[in-house]
């Protein structure tokens, strides 16, 4: 497995198709943070969903990074599938770590936030990026080329179902009042709400870290069925 | 000689749709096979059942009786876009695979000298020509020891100079004892190279040849007749004419290929119609390679 994300990170940072994604999100937080003081958790809500769609972004370039004829070879090599995909998901996983550590970070050593903030904002904060860019990923995954044969499709389908979910989480959508769909709906909201209470807390209950874990419980069950779905298809 | 692999009544199909049915064929040890047929007629699932990739509905498979069998299988799509030198790529797919850095480091030394690619072995492989790129997915087949080398369409997409090349590369195999077994369009490409022919159409398997053993027993006979004489009914004997040309006005001089056991009657055929014997020697692979070249 280590030889495998070795070279799947290897391969997709000689691609060079990172620039794109990483350059828009360092311009929009350089943007975003350009005018001193800003709200905390505001601020953090606000790129995090910015991370959102970037990791869209860069879990479709990670998939398709290798060339369509080696991935063939490499699961060859790898002798399963399963692993192969896990690979990509961890790649993407990764990423999506380092940009939350940016994102978090940068503000902070930038001295862009208002007075008073607190050890539990920073944990809030890479709560919010980390939990929304691994949904992100698990909601990306369905549109990469294993399962979208055209690319401009699996593009079409990523922003579809990225702003899909935020529209739902943002509007207060009609069919959340019905719990079981509740249930099956990207948990984007969740996220979204802690965020936005005042600066002045520093101390949150149990239930705000509930529902970050659901999202991660909610990603991790999306790219569960992905990897058996790839599993079960035929075709390379 | 055993074959390396030996299928027995194997019959696949995929969503109902029949692809192979009950085939039977040997894959000999040590030597070239080649498996032709049009687009969609079952090679590369033939080749595939082959290297065990996928299972048979129906019919056995046996394996050098009993013993492990090595494979290496060269996909048909040759990758384009590589962004690792031979030596990066091989490492990663070895390490991939679980081989040891230590012996794979000395089993990439080794394959960069079998595919004379020792100079090039710290290079781009984005900058290679298509047939350095394939030289390369063959190697990747090939870093475990390999018994039998499984390759579908080895040839596509290469030009004449690669094609030398590649079966340049198919005797070296065969002269270190590896088994090789590809699908192609048509054998004309790899006539130097290959010692079995099997021919696929419509599910099944309409055709066996073997090179070697044609060739080993085969003489070749030149002869000077009257053009008058009529040889239609000889033609139609077991004799594979290479040249007939004229000769002047009334002589015409023909070449032909005959079996050793037809020679003796082809022969005494040609004498009765008044024909000269111009020449008369067996038939051995090395000269016809050697002649091929020409």
């Amino acid at each position: 497995m280590k030889g495998l994300v070795h070279y799947h990170f290897t391969t997709y940072f000689r691609t060079y198709k990172y620039v794109p994604p990483f350059s828009v999100f360092i311009m929009m937080l350089v943007i975003n943070y350009t005018y001193v003081p800003n709200p905390i958790l505001d601020s953090y809500s606000y790129t995090s969903i910015m991370l959102f769609f970037i990791m869209g972004w860069f879990t479709i370039t990670i998939f398709h990074a290798e060339d369509e004829g080696q991935k063939q070879i490499t699961i060859m090599h790898a002798k399963n599938k399963k692993v192969y995909y896990i690979s990509l998901i961890l790649n993407c996983t990764l990423t999506a770590l380092v940009l939350c550590i940016v994102a978090v970070a940068y503000p902070v050593v930038f001295n862009a936030f208002t007075p008073g903030l607190h050890s539990i904002h920073l944990v809030m904060g890479f709560l919010a990026h980390f939990s929304l860019a691994v949904l992100s990923i698990a909601l990306s995954s369905f549109f990469t080329r294993g399962l979208v044969k055209n690319n401009v499709n699996s593009w079409w389908g990523v922003i579809s179902i990225l702003i899909g979910s935020l529209v739902i989480s943002v509007e207060k959508v009609e069919v959340l009042k019905i719990k079981l769909i509740n249930w099956v709906l990207p948990p984007l909201r969740y996220s979204m709400e802690i965020m936005s209470v005042d600066d002045q807390s520093i101390s949150f209950p149990v239930k705000v870290y509930g529902q970050f874990a659901w999202i991660f419980i909610y990603s991790l069950i999306v790219i569960t069925i992905f990897i058996a779905v790839m599993e079960k298809r035929k075709a390379l | 000689m055993n074959p390396i692999v030996d299928l027995q009544n194997v019959t696949k199909s995929y969503r109902d749709k029949l692809v192979l049915d009950a085939v039977s064929l040997s894959i000999p040890t040590n030597q070239v096979t080649a498996i032709v047929g049009k687009n969609g007629s079952g090679k590369s699932t033939l080749l595939k059942l082959i290297g065990g990739l996928i299972k048979a509905d129906r019919g056995e498979i046996l394996y050098r009786n009993g013993e492990p069998v090595r494979f290496g299988y060269v996909p048909e799509v040759t990758p384009t876009y590589i962004p690792f030198t031979p030596i990066e790529y091989l490492t990663h797919m070895g390490t991939i695979r679980g081989l040891q850095n230590k012996w794979l480091q000395q089993r990439i030394h080794t394959l960069l000298e079998i595919f004379h690619m020792k100079d090039n072995g710290n290079n781009r492989i984005v900058h290679f020509s298509k047939g350095m790129k394939q030289k390369v997915t063959i190697m990747q087949a090939m870093l475990e020891e390999t018994d039998l080398l499984i390759m579908d369409e080895p040839l596509s997409g290469l030009d004449l100079e690669a094609q030398t090349e590649m079966e340049e590369l198919l005797i070296s195999l065969k002269e270190r004892n590896i088994s090789v077994v590809l699908t192609c369009h048509e054998t004309k490409l790899l006539q130097r190279v290959v010692d079995q022919i099997i021919v696929i159409d419509q599910c099944n398997i309409i055709q066996t040849e073997n090179h070697q053993a044609q060739e080993k027993s085969m003489n070749r006979l030149i002869f000077e007749l009257t053009k008058t004489v009529s040889i239609d009914s000889i033609k139609q004997q077991n004799v594979i004419i290479k040249q007939e040309k004229e000769m002047g006005f009334h002589k015409k001089m023909i070449e032909l290929n005959v079996s050793e056991e037809h020679t003796n009657k082809i022969v005494s055929e040609f004498l009765d119609r008044g024909a000269s014997i111009k020449l008369l020697e067996p038939l051995h692979k090395k000269e016809t390679e050697f002649l091929n070249q020409f």
